[in-house]
This record gives C-alpha cells, structure tokens and sequence, in this order.
C-alpha cells in the first residue's frame, strides 16, 4: 500500500502550490452577506470547526493574499475602517472619522481610542505610521497591501489620536483599501520580526480573535479575546465574540470535505463544488454561496505585442463572441453561478452591465474572422497565410473542480467557429517565469475579489508605460484617471469607459462570476461576510 | 531454470505459454503419447489443451487483445467521439447506449477509456521498454565486467532501490514536464533498477559456465562471448520480469496521469478519466468506477498473462 501513501503524499504536496498559484494569478476571496440563520438568542461559548480546501501558508494578514489566509487575518486584525456589505459604504472603525483632501493626496485619519493589541500595546496614530511604512517595507512580499499603498509617502504621526498618510500622486482607492486586513494592524513588536517569522508565527493583532498556534497544512487554533470591547459598527453585537474557539483545518479533497461535514466532523466547509451543492441541501445542511467582487473568472489575454495570432485585430474580438457562457453556468456550474456581464463582477462599484458587447452571437464571430482574413481549412480551424488559429491557454489547477471542464467546454465552442484551443496544464513554478515574460496567448484567471473599481489597473494596467496611441495606452489613461477622481459619478464614468475598452480590446474574456459556495452544520448561526466576501466569526454562535 | 537449452525450442515453449523449466527438454513431457506429426498442428493443441484447462489466463488473454483492439483500432469499438460530447446528454448513468454513461460533458465514456487505452498502452510499453533497455544494459556490462564497475553500477542501482519507485517518478516529471511520454520515461526509469539486478544475478551464473570459459579458452573476443553466449542465456528471467512489470507500469503510469501529470486536456488517459471523475463521486459513481475497474481488470490480466510466462505449475487455476 506504499502507492496508496505516496499517492496521498503527493496530493498534499500539490494542494501547497495551488494557493499559491492563486495568488499569482489572482489574489482571491469570496463575496457578499450572508448569515447562516440568525433564529433564536445568540449564546457564548463553544467551539466552531470550519474545513479549508487549501493551507492558508502564510498567517500575516498584511503579506497573505489566499482567501484562506484573509479569512483568518479578519478575525485577528482590525482596520481604520469597515465596508458595509450591502450598500459598500466604507463606515468607521478604528478610525472615527476621516478627510481626504479633494485632490486625493492626503488622508487624515482621526482615530478611537482604548483598542489595544493582545499583546497589550496601545493602537495609536504611531502603530499606524509603522504598519503602513513595514507594508511599504515588504515591498512585493506584500503585493496586496503594497498595491494599495503605491505612491506613498509617509505617514504624519499628527497627534497621538490623528495619522495623516500622504501620496506623490492622486490615490482614490485608498480609502477603500483601508477596509482590507492587507492594511490591518498588527503590534509594532512584531513588525521586528523577519517577514518569514511573521508568516510562520502567530500574528498579534487587536481583533476578536487571537492564534494559538499554527501547524502547517494541518490546522490553525484560534481563541476569542475577552477584553475585546471596540468591535465594527456593522458587526450585530458588542463585546467579545461568541465563540470560544475556532479552529481551520485543511481538508484537500472536495469530496472529503464535504462527508467530513455531512457526518458531523467540522462545523463548516469552503468551496462546496456545484456538483454536491444539491446532496448537502437535502441533508439539511445550510449553504451560503457568495459572489465575488471584483475581476470575474476569465480568459486573460496576454499584452505582448510578439504574439501574430492572438494580436490579429479579428482574433479576440471574435473569441469575445463565440463564447456561450450560458452554456457553460447552465452545464458545469448551478444556479449560484452567474454568467458574466462584465469585467467585473456585478456587485463591484462601478461596474456596468455590457453584456450586449459579450453575447453569444457565433455568426458575429465567423464574420469577423472572415473579414479578418481567416480561412476555414479542411479540418474546420482557420488558416490566415499558412497559420493555424490555434491559441493556447494556461492553466495552473487551482482546486476549483469544474474549472478544467469549463475550459474543455470553451475549446468546443471555439472551434466551432473555426478556432483552436489548446489547453496547457501547468505547475505553478511552469507558468510563473512564462507569466512574467507574457510569453503566453492566454490564461484562465480565477478571479481577483475587490470591492472597488482600481482592481481593474491591478489586473489590466501597463507595468511600464504603452506605446502611444495604442489601445492600451488608452485604457491605461483611463485607468489612472479614475484612481485620481474622488467624485464617484465621475469616476465610474471612467471605470465604465475602462472597462468598454478592455472587453472591445479582448483583453480580458469573461466568463463567469465567481462564486464560493460555504456549506455549514444547521447549529451554526450568525455567519457574515465582508463586503470582500471573507467570512466573518465575530458573530457566529453554536445552537445547542 | 533452463540452463542448457536451444533457443528454438525456449521459443516454442514461450509461445505456448508452457513453463521455463520444462523448455530445456528437447520433447515437452506432457504430449509424449502423440505421434510426431506436423510441429504447427501439435503445438496449436497443445496450447488449446493448455488455455482450456486454465479458464482464468483465457480470459485474461481474451481482455488483453480486446485492450489491444482499443489501442490500435479504436473505431472497430466504439463509433463516438471522444472529445466531443451532446451537453444535453450530460451525465447520463451506463445504458445500452452509453455502456459506461456520459461525463459531465456529455461525451461517452467508453468512446474516451478506448481512445484513451492507445495513449495509456503506449506509455506503459516505453516504459517497461525503456526500463528493460537501460536496466538489462547495466546488469550485463556489471555481472560481465565484474570489479569496480560491477561495485559502481551496483551501488548506484542500491541507491535507486532505496528511493520509492513512485516518489522518483514524480521527481523525474517535475524535471521532465508533463506529458504522456515523459511519464512513459519516468516510469521506465523506476523500474531500471530492478532490471539490472536480475539480469546481472543471471549473467553472474551463466557467466561461469562451462561453454562460456570453453568459448573464452577458443579465442573468441569479450563482446562476442557477451552478446552470442551471455545473453541469450541469461534474458529468460529478465524477460518474465519484463511480464510482470507491465503490470506494474500500467499502474503506475495511470497514477501520475491520475495526478495530471498526463497529456492535456481534452485527451483521455485512463489515470486522468478517474481523476475527471472524482468530483462526481457523491453523484455519478460510474464516472471514476467504469475506468477504475478497466485499470484493474487491464492489470490483474497482465500479471496472470505474467505468471503464466514465469511457469506455474498448478493446473485449472
């Protein structure tokens, strides 16, 4: 039975590097509110244990960028300020009120006093100063928190009560990146640590909940703080949290999670995948699909201008119209699952439904290509002066199980128009230097969760600057234009324009909204989520 | 084992799958009241009387040409697509239609394990034939040359030995890429060890044989003695071992298409159907039962196919 193990071994070994990959193509999450049946009086005490697909790898919430590892960081780190899920108006927090200067500079944050972290530091206006300058500090360690903070300049230290942090250039999104554990706080004696101690050993923060202890791959313990006394205005009560303990532990194989929650063994599961949705529901058992802010699941086009199949004017246009994304919900997914009608998901500020630019129209399609030159050859694929059309995707597995047949299913519908797809399977250490170099026509992007517009210049700005009069100096121009436009109506303007561009240009082919379905014991109640769709313990009690 | 023998009458006696041990005999024992009549017509009813009275290795032989059919005439099987599917159709249980049901996109699962055993069968034959190749090479040179060579060789195939076969392979793939013909190369490469330890244990023993040193006493050269003496006596073992390990090399072969070392999608493999299938497991059994039991019937086939070519000698088993 050696095999049997080795087999076993390996598979944890590959579920390391998935997250991992995640994090590469997209840092992930999962979105919206949600409570997990709020009947009866809440009661404190007990312990919840919730089944992760994948290890969180890494505890710093300021350097992690796994939903795994975030949903962890929002029970120990609090934030200057909270989202609200339904509205995504940001509210107070930490901070009490702020002022954003109107060319979007300078932020003053005024901030609460009597928080402490649990290794009892103060939270002062200098914890603030040395966090977002440590952020600054990890550089691409942190990639979320160093995103959002691009163009810092320092933070003033105003009084002990009141943090000014300024920009070289206009940052509308800041505010909002404030919301986020990625610029959550932890005590000034841990910034000491080296990154790769802040990863491995428990992180010290001021939120409800404090790390016992770690065991890679395994489980990570959490306990609740009892002095815990400053808790977010959108949370449903005051105090200390509920649970007594939390403990996330890692279970690889879809199926396995999901008999681990059926028979009673964890309290709570992530990614329930679309298959078993229906089994879990007739068991009673409560499911909780949330949708992603942000990026949707897509087909992410490469910018390099040395590939002539994918930079043939008719190519991804083309590609944009052959795509039946009905088809693919209604086959692979179920109806938690939302066709895409954007870039970005519908519950992101900003977003505009453009679907009418991405229906399924394959004539459309097919005149394009022929317009464009594109020949049907003998086999169906079309033929431009002796080239194949054959575009290929990349494809790092990620865990997510239907993905691979929604890519099988889009090479039929491709080639039904006459173009070919091939799907290339590959390890995380295959795609990363490929990625970087862009030396790739496509691939599959799970999805970047953000509840605010600027994930767009993320994802689909130049890392240096584009030839111009291109197209992606175009949508580059408006990219930074609405980072610099605190006006709302104004700036989704841009955000609309951007994101006309990005799908006329076919830089990004959506496919799907991307949703997480939680699956949850019915004694479970009060789960919420952020607007960031991270689930969130703070309320979360065990019925008897 | 067959020492003394001709290499004629080890082939007749392999062809009819009659024990090793008996080949060396110059009239098989068991058909001595026949009369000598035509060769060809007595060894068919030898064999006819052989298989009958070993129902288990007929239907094992009967498996294997039906996998062999599948590899190298697909169509004669099966008249589906394998790569295109009716997504109305998805998910449908084994019927007469579908004799192993429809995956989740609806394409026929009997119509992707055929195609997908030409793929599967390929890999497996490189693989036994790379390790054979590289493995009854260095067991020859080591057991021949003898000394430091044979010391070197030796401790080299010990330290293969200590590596577990399937942790190697994985190791051997990371470095090779995906694709069905490196996991072909890395399976071989497993099973390189075990081939050059029987084959220099059987070159050690043939080597020290009367006819070789009489060979080596009447002048003829080193290589010559190896290649026209040493190794036609000696492969007998390792050709058996070669048997057996298929069966070890279908497995292992579909255990890292398993874990999508394979080739790439849509492109069945056996492994890789199973792996497909696993999501589904809660709701649509046939979808990793039907290519898991192929595997192991292709399997359990090739080493009772196996261990007849070693000689067994029970009867009616």
């Amino acid at each position: 039975m050696s095999r049997a193990q080795s087999l076993r071994r390996f598979g944890r070994v590959r579920t390391l590097v998935i997250p991992v990959l995640a994090a590469a193509l997209a840092a992930s999450a999962c979105g919206s509110d949600s409570a997990g049946g709020a009947g009866g009086s809440p009661k404190s005490g007990g312990t919840l244990t919730f089944a992760f697909g994948s290890d969180p790898t890494c505890l710093d919430p300021q350097q992690i960028q796994l939903s795994e590892g975030l949903t962890i960081g929002r029970e120990v780190v609090d934030t200057l300020t909270d989202q609200d899920p339904k509205t995504l108006r940001i509210v107070p927090w930490l901070a009490e009120r702020w002022d954003v200067s109107p060319d979007a500079k300078t932020f003053t944050f005024h901030l609460r006093s009597g928080v402490t972290f649990s290794d009892g530091a103060v939270f002062d206006a200098t914890a603030v100063q040395k966090n977002f300058d440590a952020v600054v500090a990890l550089g691409a360690k942190a990639t979320l928190g160093y995103a959002y903070l691009s163009g810092y300049v320092r933070t003033v230290v105003v009084d002990a009560h009141t943090a000014r942090v300024e920009f070289k250039a206009p940052n509308a999104q800041f505010l909002q990146a404030t919301t986020t554990p990625s610029l959550g706080f932890v005590s000034p004696a841990s910034l000491s640590r080296t990154p790769a101690q802040r990863c491995s050993q428990p992180p010290v923060g001021s939120g409800p909940f404090v790390v016992d202890s770690y065991a890679p791959n395994q489980r990570v313990t959490l306990s609740r703080r009892t002095d815990y006394a400053w808790a977010s205005p959108l949370a449903r009560h005051t105090g200390a949290a509920y649970l007594n303990k939390i403990v996330f532990t890692v279970v690889a194989e879809s199926g396995v999670r999901t008999g681990s929650l059926k028979s009673g063994q964890v309290d709570g599961i992530s990614q329930v995948s679309p298959q078993d949705a229906l089994g879990l529901e007739k068991q009673d058992l409560v499911l909780l699909p949330t949708i992603h802010s942000g990026i949707v699941s897509n087909l992410h086009a490469s910018p390099s201008p040395d590939r002539p199949v994918l930079r043939d004017p008719s190519v991804l246009p083309a590609v944009q119209r052959a795509i039946n994304r009905k088809q693919l919900v209604d086959t692979l997914l179920n109806d938690d699952f939302k066709p895409a009608t954007s870039i970005l998901g519908g519950n992101t500020p900003g977003h505009t439904d453009l679907s009418s630019l991405i229906s399924f129209d394959p004539a459309a399609a097919k005149k394009l290509l022929d317009t464009g030159g594109w020949q049907p050859g003998r086999d169906g694929i079309r033929t431009k002066d002796g080239r194949r059309l054959h575009l290929d995707v990349l494809w790092v597995p990620s865990g997510f199980g239907p993905e691979q047949s929604v890519l099988e299913l889009i090479q039929q519908q491709l080639a039904e128009v006459g173009i070919e797809l091939g799907v290339k399977r590959l390890s995380l250490a295959q795609f990363t230097p490929l990625y970087q170099s862009n030396a790739y026509d496509l691939f599959w992007a799970r999805g970047t969760t953000r509840a605010d517009p600027d994930i767009l210049r993320t994802i689909f700005g130049s890392k240096k600057p584009a030839a111009p009069g291109s197209a992606q100096a175009g949508i580059d121009k408006l990219l930074n234009d609405q980072n610099a436009t605190v006006d709302t109506t104004r700036r989704n303007q841009l955000v609309e324009q951007a994101q006309r561009r990005i799908l006329e240009a076919g830089y990004g082919i959506p496919v799907f909204e991307q949703t997480s379905i939680m699956g949850f014991s019915p004694k479970v109640k009060g789960v919420t989520f952020t607007a960031h769709s991270w689930l969130q313990f703070f309320d979360t009690w065990i019925a008897s | 084992m067959a020492t003394l023998t001709e290499s004629p009458a080890v082939t007749a006696a392999v062809t009819v799958g009659s024990p090793l041990s008996e080949a060396g005999r110059t009239a098989p024992p068991s058909v001595p009241e026949r009369p000598p009549a035509t060769g060809v017509g007595r060894r068919l009813a030898h064999a006819a009387g052989y298989l009958l009275r070993r129902p288990g290795l007929s239907l094992s032989l009967l498996f294997l040409l039906a996998v062999l059919i599948a590899a190298f005439f697909p169509d004669l099987l099966t008249a589906d697509n394998p790569l295109r599917g009716d997504v109305t159709e998805r998910l449908r249980g084994p019927s007469s239609e579908h004799w192993f049901g429809t995956d989740q996109l609806g394409r026929d699962l009997f119509a992707r394990m055929v195609h997908g055993a030409a793929r599967s069968l390929q890999a497996t034959v490189l693989a036994v034939a790379v390790g054979l190749a590289i493995g009854a090479t260095l067991g020859l040179v080591s057991g021949f040359v003898g000394g430091r060579t044979d010391a070197v060789i030796m401790r080299l195939v010990d330290l293969a030995l200590a590596i577990p076969a399937l942790l190697l392979a994985l190791a051997l793939i990371t470095a090779l890429g995906f694709g069905t013909v490196n996991v072909a190369l890395a399976v071989g490469a497993t099973s390189v060890a075990a081939f050059a330890r029987v084959t220099r244990a059987e070159v050690l023993r043939v080597r020290t044989a009367v006819f070789v040193e009489a060979a080596v006493s009447c002048g003829a050269r080193r290589d010559q003695v190896l290649v026209r003496h040493v190794l036609p006596h000696s492969w007998g073992p390792v050709l058996v071992l070669a048997a057996l390990e298929f069966g070890t090399a279908i497995l292992a072969v579909s255990a890292l298409s398993f874990l999508g070392f394979g080739a790439a999608p849509p492109t069945p493999e056996w492994g890789s159907l199973v792996a497909d299938g696993r999501d589904y497991l809660g709701t649509s059994w046939w979808l990793t039962t039907m290519p898991g039991l192929t595997v192991v019937a292709t399997v359990l086939a090739a080493n009772r196919v196996a261990r007849a070519v070693e000689g067994e000698r029970g009867t009616g088993r």
